[in-house]
Formats: structure tokens, sequence, C-alpha cells
């Protein structure tokens, strides 16, 4: 063969270009996107080694010492049992990011599923999955978590509580579990219609592209088009809906906590601390700031890294 | 005569739109023998791309086919279970689409890319694949092919990708190569060398091609044979070096009469066909080509000529044409 071949500039003295390493460099230019980044870091660090990091124990009371204000002792000062609120609102932390990820975790994985085969399907699956999104999108998201829960509890009661009678396993009785199994559930079950319209959105514009009919023309199957072609391609809006979405379930979580329906105390979250805080705030403003403070600043931190994640993702709103 | 691998006969495919169905293709016929290059020409929208997407079951929502067959190797495509097809498209038949540029996963590495049809028709192991993925860009002339096989599509440039089509198309030794305007999206050069690339690549390995183009000049060194296609019909079906020299067709010699030469005669006007080509669906009681025919008769627009094998010559030289015969003889 004669052919010359049409050779591209090779630059393999640069690094190759690709959306990841182009995305970080412009996100790493937005300060404040960084600063969000930075915050979440400490959040996520003070999550997992809280235990190491807490200078009293979370549960521990100390009826001497009730309703201090913030001293070098007690940081955040102490709650009407003694209980040290700097300890508890970093327990706290660990709830809400045990929560947030949980829980956007199976709402998105849920709704990419859904949404996914509902846009490249089309059809009867298409309509029935929009409008289980549209009916449950539309009924206020408190009310829905507030009637799932009341409806799951009894029977998921029953459900452990026949567990632990038949292998006499503590874990069954164990009413935590309970408790964030109800929350994980229900929270998850309201969030996840939002990923599958987004998705569901993209996919409906990425299947008719030609890679798609390509990828068809090569007798790959459904599910490997979908998982392999058009999700990664979908990927970009997503990361920003979950990076939101994990400030928006700290919030939905203290919500609950806050109505009574969520974390139940003594277990610490942001939430039933506020809850708790609101009843004194005249006389101990302490306990109802601390964990107010530090949830206004998680959330306020995600939703600027969404939105510094949609700058550097979204092609068309590049400077 | 030399066997038949693929067969088309009276292929029909129709549009569901909102004022009901309208006729796209109306009774193609086509054939390709083993180890022949057939160059199917037609202007935009006579149904070219549609009928090869047809044969693998690759049609859009609301496009069907609605009668003929297509034999394949024996067995007709159309009637074909899903899974079948799919075994059939990427591993028997090899498809290199028009637009190289978004033709590409954008997010998936060329190597990975090459490895699809690999793993799911020849079921193999991902380093037997990798081997072969690499020989296949060597195969259609990539420079550094082991390292390119890291690549992502958009570091290579329009050529490359469309070379990097082609090797996705031959990966599994088709018998069948459809290249659907291949080089319709690449500047002149470019399309000269994807030619030579595939003319040599289809003496080597000795498989059969269909290349779709609107480009006569371009398919006239490549195709053995040439269909012309009108308005969903094929009006003629001759060797490419007949088809060049002695065009049946009104069709056909008002489209060669239209490349522009070079050694014209200075300030003389492009010859062109006067009129535009049926709209889907509002098609001419009789022959499609009828109303812009310079030689239309009375019959020309009441009866659909059948595509007839021409009169008094010995190769096999088909047209769908009322006069045809008559001018010949009369010339």
């Amino acid at each position: 063969m004669t052919t010359q071949p049409a050779t591209a500039p090779l630059r393999d003295d640069e690094p190759p270009v690709n959306l990841w390493r182009d995305a970080w460099a412009r996100l790493s230019r937005n300060r404040l996107a960084v600063l969000s980044l930075a915050i979440i870091g400490l959040l996520a660090f003070v999550a997992v080694f809280g235990p190491w990091l807490t200078p009293f124990d979370f549960l521990s009371q100390n009826l001497d010492a009730r309703n201090l204000s913030p001293n070098w002792v007690h940081l955040f000062g102490t709650d009407e049992l003694g209980r040290d609120v700097f300890s508890r609102v970093v327990y706290g932390t660990r709830t809400a990011f045990v929560v947030a990820i949980v829980v956007t975790g199976i709402a998105a994985t849920l709704g990419v599923i859904l949404g996914a085969l509902a846009g490249y399907l089309g059809g009867p699956f298409d309509r029935f999955v929009m409008w289980f999104t549209d009916t449950t999108m539309s009924v206020p998201q408190l009310l829905l978590v507030v009637v799932i829960n009341a409806s799951l509890k009894p029977p998921l009661v029953n459900f452990m509580e026949a567990q632990y009678e038949a292998t006499k396993n503590g874990f069954f009785r164990n009413a935590i579990i309970i408790d964030f199994v109800l929350v994980f559930g229900s929270m998850a079950l309201i969030l996840w219609p939002p990923y599958a319209r987004l998705i569901r959105a993209q996919v409906l514009s990425i299947r008719s592209r030609p890679y798609v009919t390509a990828a068809r023309a090569l007798g790959l199957t459904t599910p490997i088009i979908i998982a392999r072609y058009i999700i990664p391609n979908a990927i970009g809006p997503l990361i920003v809906a979950i990076s939101a979405g994990l400030g928006n379930a700290m919030v939905l979580e203290s919500a609950f906590s806050f109505l009574g329906v969520g974390v139940n105390p003594p277990i610490p979250s942001w939430g039933n601390m506020i809850s708790d805080g609101l009843q004194v705030w005249r006389n101990h403003a302490h306990l109802l700031a601390a964990p107010a403070i530090v949830l206004g600043v998680a959330t306020i931190a995600f939703s600027f890294l969404g939105d510094g994640l949609n700058d550097a993702l979204n092609p068309r709103g590049r400077k | 005569m030399s066997e038949r691998l693929l067969d088309v006969r009276d292929l029909k495919i129709e549009i569901d739109t909102r004022r009901g169905r309208a006729v796209v293709v109306d009774g193609i016929d086509l054939h390709v023998d083993k180890g022949e290059t057939l160059g199917v020409v037609g202007e935009s929208g006579c149904g070219k791309s549609l009928t090869m997407l047809s044969l693998v079951g690759l049609l859009p929502n609301r496009i069907h086919t609605t009668g003929g067959s297509a034999h394949f190797a024996g067995t007709d495509l159309l009637r074909m279970q899903p899974a079948e097809l799919r075994a059939v498209r990427g591993g028997r038949i090899g498809f290199v689409f028009q637009d190289p540029m978004t033709s590409l996963n954008p997010v998936m590495r060329i190597g990975d890319q090459l490895m699809e049809s690999l793993r799911q028709h020849k079921r193999l192991d991902k380093a037997a694949a990798r081997q072969r993925a690499g020989e296949l860009l060597k195969l259609v002339g990539i420079p550094g092919a082991e390292q390119r096989l890291e690549s992502f599509p958009h570091e290579l440039s329009g050529g490359m990708r469309q070379r990097v089509m082609i090797a996705i198309g031959l990966a599994c030794d088709p018998d069948l190569l459809i290249a659907d305007e291949p080089t319709t999206a690449l500047d002149v050069t470019i399309q000269a060398q994807i030619v030579e690339l595939v003319k040599g690549l289809k003496q080597r390995l000795g498989m059969s091609v269909v290349w779709i183009t609107h480009d006569l000049a371009l398919i006239a060194g490549l195709a053995d044979r040439i269909a012309v296609l009108y308005a969903g019909t094929v009006v003629e079906d001759a060797p490419a070096e007949l088809l060049f020299r002695d065009p049946a067709h009104p069709y056909t010699r008002g489209l060669l009469a239209s490349i522009p030469r070079l050694h014209g005669e200075d300030g003389a006007r492009l010859s062109s066909i006067g009129g535009t080509p049926p709209e889907p669906g509002r098609r001419p009681q009789g022959c499609p080509f009828a109303p812009r025919c310079p030689l239309a008769e009375a019959m020309c627009h009441d009866i659909v000529p059948a595509l007839a094998p021409l009169r008094g010559v010995a190769t096999p030289h088909r047209v769908a044409c009322h006069v045809a015969n008559r001018v010949r003889e009369a010339a």
C-alpha cells in the first residue's frame, strides 16, 4: 500500500487534554469553589476522624456544667444536660455526611438507571417513569416524607422484632438502625426524580448522536450502549446535580430531625440539635447557633462547589 | 457468475408522518457479489442511507420497512430476530459512517472502541482484543498504532478518525463493509487517501464493499459496479466503466454531464438537471424522474418503468426507463 498516512500532529511532549484535566484547571481558578472544596474537605475529615478529635464523649453528661457558654474547655459551650456541644456538632457532621452520601447515592443511582432507561427505550416505560416523577415532585417533600415514614415504620419495626425473635441477634433491636433505614429510605424515595429527569433529558439528546448509531451498528447490546456510550457522556450535569444534592440532603435531614421524624436523640444530628436549641435560644443562644452555623456553612459550600463544577464542566458557559 | 452475497429485492421503506405514511424507498433492487465493490450513487434524500440502515435493523423511529426481502449469504435480514441481527451487525457486516468527527464516542479511548466489537462478537479476552486492535490500526495506516490506542478521538485529525472508523468496521473480518459517504466530511486530499486505503484493504481481505456516495467522480476508480438511485428506486445498474462510457438513463446522463471539467470551454455554463426530486409522499404517478426528464413521453407520466436489462448489450446493464432502449437504437 502506497498510501501516505494523514499524520495528525503528535504532541507527545504535552500532557493530553482531557475533560477532567480541563475541568479541574477551570475549577481551580474559581476561588469560591476552591474555598468550598476546602471546607467540604475539612468537614469530611471531621466526619471520618471525629471520635479521635473530640475532647468529650458526645453522650456523657456533666450536670455540674450545664448550659455553659462557649469557653476554652467547651469550645461551643454545653447543653442543658452538660454535654459538650462541640463534640455533638462533630458527631452531627458524621450523621450529616452519612445521610447525605448514602441518600444521594441511592437517589442518584435509582434516578440514573430509571432516567437512562426511560430516555433510551421511550414508549410506555418512559411515560410511566415520567408520570411517577411528576407525581412525586408535585407533592410537598416534607409531607411526603412524613407520610412514607409513618407508613413504613410500623411494618419495619415489626419485621425487625420478628428477626430478633428468630435470631436473638442484638443487631435487630438497635433503634438506630431502624431510624437510619427509615430516613435513608424515605429520603431516597423522594429525591430520585430530579436525577431521573436530568439523565432522561441528556439521554434523549445523546441517543441520536452518530456514535450511538455507530455503536448499534457494531452489534453492541443495549445495556452496554447505555453504560458505556450514553451515561459517560451525560455525566457532567449529573456531577453538578450530585454536588448540590449532597447539601440539599443535609438540609432535608436536618429538617426531618427538627420535625422529629429523622434521626432521633440521643444520636446527634444538626437538625435535632437545632430543634432542641430553638426552645432555649433566648437564654442560651450558642445551643442554636453552633449547629445552625455549621449546617449553613456546609450547605453553602456544597452549592458553591456545584456552581463551580457547573461552570467547569459546561462547555457552553466557558469564559 | 460469482456468488451473491447480498441480494435486496423490491425493498420498501415508509415514514410515518402526521399526514399518513410516506414512501421513501420504493422497491429497490440491489445485489452485491462476493469480492465486489458496489457504488451506490444518488442525491441527498434518495434513500441510499436508509436502505443500508434498514438491512441491519437500524432505522430510526417512525421509519419502517414495509416490503421486500434482503438476503445476506442466504438468510433474509429483514426477517431475522433482533439477537441474530445483532450478531450480523459489526460481525459479518461492518459499517463506516459519514462523519468521523461525531461517530466516535468522545469519552472512550480509541483502543477500547476498537475492542468493543471484538469482545462482543469474537469473544476475545482483553489481551487478545488489544493486540488485534493494535494490528487493525496498523492495517489502516495509522503511525504509532500502539500508542494511538490510548488516544481519545479529539486528539486525532478527521482523516485519522475515519481510518479508525474503518478499522472498527473491519475489526471482525466482515464479509461486507458498508461505507456510508465515508469521505464527505473530509477534504479532497484525504478523500483520495481513504479511497486508496479501502481499495487496498478490499484486495487484501477479499471482502465485498458497498460504498454510498453522491460523488460519481470519487467512486469512478473504486467501484466494480454502480447503482444509481433516484427518489427511492434504482434507475440504472451497470458495471462502472460501462456506466461512465455509455450511460443509459437520462438521470445518469444528467449527473455525468454536471460534473465540472477542468478543460471545458471558457465561459461555458455548468450543466444541471432542472427541477427538484419529488418529496417523499408526493411521488408522481409514473416514472419518478419524468417531470424533470428531457426525453419524457406521455407514457412516462403514467406507467412506472421496471428495472430491465438493456437490449443489445452483452454485459448486464439494467435501466429503468421506457425510452432508453429506443433512444439508443435510434442513435
